[in-house]
C-alpha cells in the first residue's frame, strides 16, 4: 500500500508524512516527488522551510525539474533579513493560491510542504488545519503532501493534522538492517480504513523498493495457502470408523465407569475371597481406645 | 585537535564537507571537549571563526587551545576568531546599570526584552561571518560554534526562538555561505525519552532534525570508570546516499593533550 500512496493512484487529498528523529521522512518525501514530477502532465510546487533549493533539487530528476516549482522559505522565513521570497506568515489561502497562479494552468497541481512542523511552530494548529482543509476544497491543488515530525509536537496537534490526511505514512527504523518500517493508513472514499505495516528501503536514485510486509491481509493469505494442502492425506492410521467398529467400541465398558454389577460384586465378596481372623492373644493388652498402643513408635 | 575523531569522521583540516551542521549533545556527562576539538579544527583549516561563548571566558577557551597547539588570542588579533564573550556581556546587562543606548551590544538584546528573540544575535553572528567578504584577510569559508545552546533557555529564551535562530544561522552559514556549523546542548533527563514536553529535550530534538551528523556524549550505562570517561553515539543524518542514519559507538578517554576513541570494550586497560 506504500507504493500505492506514493505513485499516487489514488488521485488527490492530502498525504501526510510523518517522521521522528530516529528515522528522516525527508527522503520518502522526495521520493514521492521524483514520481510525481516523472507524470507528464503535473506540476509540482514546493514550500520549502527546512531545506534549501539546492539540497532538496539534489538526486531529483533532471529533466522534468522545470516542471517543480521551489518556493523559498528556506533563507528568510520571518522576514529577518528583509528580502525574503516566502515567509511562514503568507502560509494562508490566499498567498497560496497566488504563488500557484504564477505558472501556466496544469491538469494536476500537487503542493509539496517541507514541513509543516515548520509552520505549527508559528501558527495556531487549528489555523493551518483550516488552511489545509481550505486548500483541498478550494480545486487549485490536486495534491498536497506535507512532512510533520511528530515528536516536536504535542499528540493532540499531531491527530489533528492526521485526521486531515486521507493518507498517512508514519517512517521508523527498523530494528535490523538498514531498512525502515513504514506504517500506511489509507482512508477511501467511502471512509473506510485501510491500514498496512511494510519494510522498505530508497536508493540513490529516490525509488522505494518494499522488502516485505508482515500485514494482516498478507498473513490471511498465506493461511488459505496452507489448507490446500490436506494433512490427512497421507495418515499411518486410520481416522474414521465403520459400523461395526462403532458398534464395538460402544459396547466396551471402561475400566473408570462405575456400573451396576462392579458396584455389587465390591459390596458382596463371593466365594474364595480372602478375610482376616483376628484372635487375641492371652499376652495381649488390647485397649479399645488406642489400637496402636503395643506398637513402638 | 584529536585526529582519532578526524578518522572516524572521515574529515581533516585540509579537507572537510562544507555546509555541515554538526550537533554535539552530552547526557550525564560532558561533551566541552569536543567543543575544543572543533575550535582548533576549524582555525588550522584556515576558517573564519564565530564563537559563541556562554559557559566560559575567553582565557579558559584560550589556555585549552594553547593544549592543543592553537593561539586564539594570535587569531584574534589577526581577525580569524571572532569571539562573543557571553558571561561578560550579559553580567553588563543583568548586573550593572545600562550603558548608552548607542554603545549597547544588540546581540544579547534577547536579556533586554526575553520576547524578542534571538534576532540581535542572530544579527551579529551573520555580520561577523560575512566581515570577511569586505575586505581584511582572506579566510577560508565561515564557521559557527556555540557553546552552549541550551544556557540561554535558563535565561529565558524559548524553544522557538532558539529553533528560529539556528535555522537562521544554518541558512546562512551552511547553506548560503557553505560554512559549518557546531552547536552543543545538553540535556538534564537521565534517559532519552520520545515524548518527554522537557524544554532541553525539546531543543534537542529540534536541532536533531535540522543537523546533518549528530555527536551524542553519554556516561557509561555501567557506570563511573576510571580508564573509560564516556560513549559517543556518532550518527550521520544524511541526506543524499541510502545510508540514511548510519550509526557508530565509540568510547574514549581524555587526556591532557587528547583524546583517545575505541570501540566498545577494546580500552588498554580492559585487554
Amino acid at each position: 500500500m506504500l507504493l500505492e500512496v506514493l505513485q499516487g493512484t489514488e488521485a488527490g487529498g492530502f498525504i501526510l508524512i510523518q517522521d521522528t528523529v530516529k528515522y528522516s521522512g525527508r527522503q520518502l518525501l522526495k521520493s514521492y516527488l521524483n514520481t510525481a514530477l516523472k507524470r507528464e502532465e503535473e506540476i509540482v510546487h514546493v514550500l520549502g522551510f527546512e531545506t534549501s533549493e539546492d539540497e532538496l533539487r539534489d538526486g531529483l530528476d533532471k529533466t522534468s525539474a522545470q516542471r517543480l516549482h521551489f518556493h523559498n522559505a528556506y533563507s528568510d522565513p520571518l522576514g529577518w533579513t528583509a528580502n525574503s521570497p516566502f515567509t511562514v506568515h503568507q502560509f494562508t489561502v490566499e498567498d497560496i493560491s497566488t504563488l500557484l497562479k504564477q505558472t501556466p494552468q496544469a491538469k494536476a497541481v500537487t503542493l509539496v510542504i517541507d514541513s509543516l512542523s515548520w509552520i505549527l511552530r508559528h501558527h495556531p494548529p487549528a489555523v493551518i488545519c483550516q488552511t489545509l482543509q481550505a486548500l483541498k476544497k478550494g480545486g487549485a491543488v490536486r495534491t498536497v503532501v506535507g512532512l510533520l515530525h511528530t515528536d516536536m509536537h504535542q499528540r493532540g496537534t499531531v491527530g489533528s493534522i492526521r485526521h486531515l490526511a486521507s493518507a498517512h505514512i508514519t517512517v521508523a527504523p527498523e530494528t535490523r538492517g538498514m531498512g525502515a518500517v513504514a506504517k500506511t493508513t489509507r482512508r477511501t472514499k467511502s471512509g473506510k480504513l485501510m491500514q498496512d505495516e511494510q519494510i522498505f528501503s530508497i536508493n540513490e536514485e529516490l525509488s522505494v523498493t518494499v522488502q516485505s510486509k508482515h500485514s494482516h491481509p498478507g498473513r490471511s493469505h498465506n493461511n488459505t495457502d496452507e489448507s490446500e494442502v490436506d494433512p490427512t492425506a497421507n495418515l499411518t492410521f486410520n481416522l474414521r470408523l465403520s459400523d461395526t467398529e462403532r458398534e464395538a467400541k460402544e459396547k466396551l465398558a471402561l475400566p473408570f465407569v462405575f456400573s451396576k454389577e462392579k458396584k455389587s460384586a465390591l459390596l458382596h465378596p463371593g466365594p474364595g475371597s480372602g478375610r482376616i481372623l483376628y484372635e487375641p492373644d492371652a499376652n495381649d493388652d488390647y485397649d479399645q481406645e488406642d489400637p496402636d498402643d503395643d506398637l513402638d513408635v | 585537535m584529536f585526529s582519532e575523531l578526524n578518522s572516524i569522521l572521515n574529515t581533516s583540516p585540509e579537507s572537510f564537507k562544507q555546509g555541515e551542521f554538526i550537533l554535539v549533545s552530552d547526557r550525564q556527562n560532558d561533551a566541552s571537549f569536543l567543543i575544543h576539538h572543533f575550535l582548533s579544527f576549524y582555525l588550522r583549516a584556515g576558517c573564519k571563526v564565530c564563537f559563541l561563548g556562554f559557559v566560559q571566558s575567553f582565557s579558559h577557551y584560550s589556555a585549552v587551545s594553547q593544549r592543543l597547539g592553537v593561539s586564539l588570542t594570535q587569531a584574534r588579533e589577526k581577525g580569524q576568531l571572532v569571539f562573543l564573550e557571553g558571561l561578560k556581556e550579559s553580567l553588563v546587562v543583568l548586573l550593572r546599570g545600562e550603558p548608552e543606548v548607542s554603545k549597547r551590544s544588540p546581540s544579547v538584546d534577547f536579556l533586554r526584552d526575553p520576547g524578542s528573540g534571538l534576532r540581535g544575535l542572530y544579527n551579529f553572528v551573520q555580520s561577523s561571518v560575512r566581515g570577511s567578504e569586505g575586505g581584511g584577510a582572506d579566510w577560508g569559508p565561515p564557521v559557527l560554534l556555540v557553546d552552549d545552546l541550551s544556557v540561554l533557555l535558563s535565561l529565558g529564551v524559548s524553544v522557538v526562538d532558539m529553533l528560529d535562530f539556528s535555522h537562521y544561522c544554518r541558512a546562512t552559514v551552511c547553506s548560503e555561505l557553505q560554512g559549518g556549523m557546531v552547536m552543543l546542548v545538553r540535556c538534564e533527563a537521565e534517559e532519552e525519552e520520545e515524548d518527554s514536553d522537557e524544554d532541553s529535550e525539546r531543543l534537542l530534538r529540534g536541532l536533531t532534525h535540522q543537523c546533518s551528523l549528530t555527536l551524542q556524549v553519554q556516561g557509561l550505562p555501567t557506570g563511573y570508570c576510571r580508564d573509560i570517561h564516556g560513549q559517543v553515539e556518532v550518527c550521520w543524518r544524511s541526506r543524499c546516499d541510502g545510508l540514511q542514519n548510519q550509526k557508530k559507538l565509540f568510547q574514549y578517554k581524555v587526556y591532557d593533550k587528547g583524546t583517545s576513541f575505541f570501540a566498545r570494550g577494546t580500552s588498554s586497560a580492559v585487554l
